[in-house]
């Protein structure tokens, strides 16, 4: 990569075994071509930003379809989004050479592993018709809500509020139920949280082996709380959720 | 990939090989993955903006009116079709009008606008 005047500053990727260079052909961030740069058995892989660079939404299409693409073949310590160095010689310095040990162990860590993103979410009306119907006070508060109208503001802030304690209970049950179920065929997991209708946001390292396995025990906890919860399973992904974790270690 | 393959997506199980909407594919690439020290990295016009405006929450409206609001549209009858269908219609327009509320804001934000149509 032949230095400019006019570059703004090197994106990166992700890092990967300089033996095991992953041919790249989609585009990177700003449109511009990706790179590798290698140092000390590892590469990083790069893409220079243009001069005036905005991010825009697409990129962050860009950033995944790099990593996948580079996971595809290989296995990849994934950077952040937005991981922008100076220069080259900050990525082979900075990043490739001082922070060599935890790069290496972090490759190690996740060879052969995948990460799937698992989110459990509720169906809203076949959540709170099971609420109504298990708990005498959310039903009674719904009528009395209803009849007063306008004028049963009161009624339908307790109302509300029961509902939404009794929902944080459920989520609780159901966190668990979930989390258990998987954690055996996990290497891993990192819980994000869960939006207002979500019973759980979760990424799962997995071995490739266990694919089947995991893959199998998610279907099976899936139907069991069906139809309150519909699970939703995106993969196999590079393992983002995992990079950090793994090169602490 | 092999996951991909096996299995057939059931109503309760959705499978997919990679993120589709928005909302999925910053899950797996906002503040996930390595983080190198701040000195040696370079702020980018748009990055920081991009990361604030994918973690504003939705949760700007009264969160106890909208559960109520939503347990009072339920049907406990069940009886008839129509009132099914409206509910499910009811369901719908809740999550479209959040997703909505969502867009607003990112639209508001400087930047943003001009790759609005590619993302679309």
């Amino acid at each position: 990569m032949a230095p400019s005047a006019t570059t703004t500053g090197v994106y990166v990727y992700g890092v990967v075994r300089a033996d095991e260079l992953p041919a790249l052909s989609a585009d990177g961030v700003g449109d511009a071509a990706v790179e590798l740069l290698e140092r000390d058995g590892l590469a990083a892989i790069v893409s220079r930003l243009p001069d005036d660079f905005r991010v825009k939404r697409r990129d962050l299409n860009r950033h995944l379809q790099v990593l996948e693409e580079a996971f595809g073949e290989t296995t990849v310590v994934p950077c952040a989004f937005g991981t922008v160095l100076a220069s080259e010689a900050d990525v082979e310095t900075a990043l490739l050479s001082e922070r060599h040990p935890e790069l290496a162990s972090a490759l190690a860590r996740l060879d052969g592993t995948v990460q799937l993103n698992v989110k459990a979410a509720y169906e809203p009306d076949e959540l709170l018709r099971e609420l109504v119907a298990k708990n005498p006070d959310v039903a009674r508060l719904r009528e009395e809500s209803i009849r007063l109208g306008d004028a049963g503001h009161h009624q339908r802030v307790r109302l509300g509020e029961l509902v939404a304690g009794l929902l944080d209970e459920r989520r609780e049950e159901d966190t668990a139920r979930i989390l258990s179920t998987l954690s055996g065929v996990a290497e891993d997991v990192t819980v994000d949280d869960p939006g207002e209708y979500d019973a759980l946001k979760a990424s799962f390292l997995v071995k490739r082996r266990q694919l089947d396995r995991f893959d199998a025990r998610l279907e099976e906890v899936a139907r069991s709380l069906q139809p309150v919860v519909r699970a939703e399973v995106i993969g196999p992904l590079p393992p983002t959720a995992f990079a950090g974790a793994a090169a602490a270690q | 990939m092999a996951i991909a393959t096996r299995g057939t997506s059931s109503n309760y199980l959705q499978r997919a090989p990679s993120p589709s909407g928005l909302a999925d594919v910053l899950d797996v690439i906002l503040d996930k993955g390595l983080v190198i020290d701040a000195f040696v990295r370079v702020s980018v016009i748009g990055i920081e903006v991009l990361t604030i405006d994918a973690r504003i929450v939705i949760a700007s409206v009264d969160t106890y009116l909208r559960f109520a609001e939503a347990v009072n549209r339920l049907d406990l009858s069940q009886t008839e079709t129509a009132g099914i269908d409206e509910l499910r219609n009811g369901g719908s327009k809740g999550k479209r009008k959040a997703e909505g509320a969502l867009e607003g804001a990112k639209e508001k934000i400087p930047g943003m606008s001009s790759d609005k149509e590619r993302s679309r």
